[in-house]
């Protein structure tokens, strides 16, 4: 209710004085928190049936996704699956063949909404003989900043990378790291809404990887969203929360993380003992043995009995338990699992529009 | 709208700023005007000064006449001399010679047929080396023929001074000078092919830095890849035209530190020249249609350029190949338009300067005979609408081509490939 009281202040801009309740008050008040919530909720995009098609490719063939505001969504495929084609939809820079994108709850406007997006391609690339603080400021102001604004936040940015030195220089004199570093301030410096980064990572030494890590924390944080194109499914395992697979045009995978591995698990379980393990402690139709050491052994469960059976049963073998894990499947065996059976590389297809 | 302007800035700016433009613009006319002064003065000064003897067996020449000669014309010396031509064959270098003639005894003033002689030299000398000397020798023929003839001064000079020169005026146009405009009408021409090839190889060359860069995709990002093109071609269309104006600057300035301190008679000569442009010829349309046609010019061209440039995969080569037949459409319209020169009015320079492809050229060859005198006003207005619609045309045909090759990689582009861009549905 106090809520409801602090809506009703913003949305009527009345003075009415705070004890004033009738039925009507009431009534409105959940409307306006049904409406807020409703529209707090608005996902960032939604991509709706999109297709795109080449004259050898079906790049794109019916995808629907939806990201919710301040997710860190991984967008995952083999080479060739149609991720940058999708991308290049989402920024503006293709048009799709069919399907609709909604940016912010209304239709994309691929002319006003990219000042609201930030893209760092997979192919780097700055002008090489441009001086950076220079071309920094360039492109800044051609995502709508006015010069004013566009310093005081290079300023911002380049002392929190340390880049202040640079300012003067060429792009070519830079290393690929330092470039790298480079190309990601001038992505999201205009405080985007949605920032796509297309293999952000790849080239970097460990040291630079972090740095940029926790700037993608800290900016999804802030409350921007983040699309994050990899191969590297170590990196997505550990930052994103949602993710999505595409495979040959068509999207395979749709799920938080945590959600797709328990979708994909094997009921494989890691248990550890204090005591040796025997042969007659692991003969049981509980569960079948994958692995075994002396202290150790990985069981696969079968289908209708549940860990606290697996649990008892040692108990009742008079075994002593130091660790009982889930192991679920890693992103990377997912990925291939699902990605195998198809060609290694990407076909030609003769494509009828 | 706002984009396409920061776009220009930045290409302006970059192109301005590098030291290549700077020296260009000072070091262009200081070398064209230098070569023309040079070549100039190094052949009026040198030209080896050639010491001939003559053995005369014929009995014409003498001593008194050869004197003479040598007097007037300082270019050759000759020296009569009285030796057997085999013992002068063999000396005559080390008596001081550069070579000798000996004139046969069967030369006869009576004769109608020409004479051969052969001018023997000590090392070869150039093609027109024998020149000043064959010159002089017949200067000194002709005064003899003329005295055998009975031709005295006043015959003589009857004979030479009594001539008929034709000068042209047009009784529509009696201000028009056919001088003065072929001068201006060269000048003009060539001015805009060599802009209109120095600006769209440099078009051409701005498009693929986005490529060989990689910084395509991430301005495409940002603005449409019309806006980028267009922005690249206007902001390099202002350098050529910011450099065009500091050449005109230039020589502006030297014209007039060389009025200020006329004391040499060819720089006279030059101003007295300059003046007589200014009189013959409508100054200010030559140079709004000047301005017309090289912008018009470029913007056709430079589009055709910049779709080449967006095709080609950083391979100069290739951006080259590709654009030979853009280039030949330049050579093309440079060559006709001395043709179209000698006749003005005619039905080459008249459709020439219509077409889109060659206007700019041939029509800026024309202007200065006289507007309307031999350019009618339809004309004018049929070529300058042509233009616009022209450069209209390549600009979208090229904004086709751009938004897909900027972003295409590996492909080998061909006309044909760029063709079927061209009129895919965006």
């Amino acid at each position: 209710m106090l809520y409801c009281q602090r809506n009703w202040r913003l949305v009527s801009g009345s003075l009415l004085p705070i004890d004033h309740r009738s039925s009507k008050y009431y009534t409105f008040c959940l409307v306006t928190v049904i409406f807020a919530d409703n529209f707090f909720a608005m996902p960032i995009l939604e991509l709706h049936h999109l297709r795109k098609y080449f004259a050898t490719q079906k790049a794109v063939d019916d995808i629907s996704l939806t990201i919710e505001k301040g997710q860190i969504f991984g967008l995952l495929g083999p080479n060739g699956a149609g991720k940058t084609t999708l991308i290049r939809m989402i920024t503006g820079i293709f048009y799709p063949d069919a399907g609709e994108i909604k940016f912010d709850g209304k239709t994309f406007d691929p002319i006003n909404d990219i000042e609201y997006i930030g893209y760092m391609p997979e192919e780097r690339g700055l002008y090489k003989k441009m001086k950076i603080g220079e071309q920094t400021l360039y492109l800044a102001q051609l995502k709508g900043l006015s010069r004013h604004e566009a310093m005081s936040k290079i300023k911002e940015w380049f002392d929190k990378f340390d880049m202040n030195s640079w300012w003067n220089k060429k792009v070519e004199d830079l290393s690929k790291g330092m470039s790298q570093k480079l190309q990601f301030v001038t992505t999201v410096l205009h405080e985007p809404k949605l920032v796509i980064l297309d293999e952000p990572f790849s080239g970097l030494d460990p040291v630079n990887t972090n740095l940029i890590k926790d700037e993608i924390y800290s900016l999804s944080q802030k409350g921007a969203t983040i699309i994050f194109s990899t191969h590297r499914m170590e990196q997505v395992e550990e930052i994103c929360d949602h993710i999505a697979l595409v495979n040959k045009g068509k999207k395979i995978l749709d799920g938080t993380v945590k959600q797709v591995k328990h979708d994909y698990k094997e009921n494989l379980f890691r248990v550890g003992f204090s005591n040796k393990l025997m042969a007659e402690h692991l003969a049981i139709h509980l569960f079948e043995v994958i692995k075994k050491t002396d202290h150790e052994v990985v069981i696969k469960l079968d289908p209708g009995f549940s860990n606290n059976d697996v649990l008892q049963y040692f108990i009742h073998k008079g075994l002593a338990i130091e660790s009982f894990n889930e192991i679920l499947p890693s992103l990377n065996e997912i990925f291939i699992r699902l990605v195998e059976g198809s060609p290694v590389t990407r076909q030609f297809q003769q494509v009828t529009a | 709208m706002n984009k396409i302007l920061l776009i220009i800035q930045r290409e302006y700016l970059t192109r301005v700023r590098k030291k290549t433009f700077i020296i260009s613009t000072i070091l262009f006319p200081v070398l064209y005007l230098g070569l023309i002064f040079g070549t100039g003065y190094i052949a009026a000064t040198s030209g080896s000064n050639l010491h001939v003897a003559v053995i005369d067996s014929s009995g014409y020449f003498d001593k008194g006449i050869i004197e003479r000669e040598n007097m007037k014309d300082s270019s050759s010396v000759l020296t009569l001399v009285n030796m057997k031509p085999e013992s002068l064959k063999v000396n005559f270098k080390n008596l001081g010679y550069d070579g000798y003639v000996v004139i046969p005894a069967r030369l006869n003033w009576e004769d109608t047929a020409a004479n051969y002689f052969t001018l023997q030299t000590s090392r070869t000398i150039g093609l027109e080396g024998a020149q000043p000397v064959q010159t002089k020798l017949n200067n000194i023929w002709s005064g003899i023929k003329n005295e055998k003839l009975g031709i005295d001064i006043t015959k003589k000079t009857i004979l030479e001074r009594n001539t008929i020169s034709l000068g042209t005026i047009n009784v529509n146009d009696t201000t028009a000078d056919s001088g003065v405009a072929t001068g201006i009408g060269y000048v003009s021409g060539f001015l805009i092919y060599i802009i209109l090839l120095l600006y769209g190889s440099q078009v051409m060359m701005g498009v693929m830095e986005e490529k060989t860069s990689r910084i395509a995709e991430v301005i495409v990002s940002s603005v449409k890849p019309f806006q980028l093109m267009l922005g690249k071609i206007i902001g390099i269309g202002l350098v050529a035209l910011t450099q065009f104006l500091l050449w005109i600057a230039f020589v502006f300035i030297i014209y007039n530190v060389s009025a200020a301190s006329v004391n040499s008679s060819a720089m006279g000569g030059m101003i007295g020249g300059v003046q007589k442009v200014f009189t013959s010829i409508n100054v200010p349309l030559i140079l709004f249609c000047f301005i017309f046609y090289l912008l018009g010019g470029f913007f056709f061209y430079s589009s055709l350029y910049a779709a080449i440039g967006s095709a080609v995969n950083e391979d100069m080569r290739e951006a080259q190949s590709l654009s030979f037949p853009i280039t030949m459409l330049v050579i093309i319209s440079i060559a006709m338009m001395s043709a179209a020169m000698k006749d003005p009015s005619g039905p080459l320079a008249v459709w020439g300067s219509i077409i889109p492809f060659s206007s700019p050229i041939i029509m800026m060859a024309r202007i200065p005979f006289g507007v309307p005198g031999t350019v009618p006003w339809w004309q004018l207005g049929a070529s300058m609408v042509a233009l616009i619609g022209g450069f209209i045309f390549t600009t979208w045909f090229a904004g086709k081509i751009y938004r897909t090759g900027i972003l295409m990689y590996g492909k080998k582009p061909t006309w044909k490939e760029m063709l079927k861009w061209a009129f895919k549905k965006s």
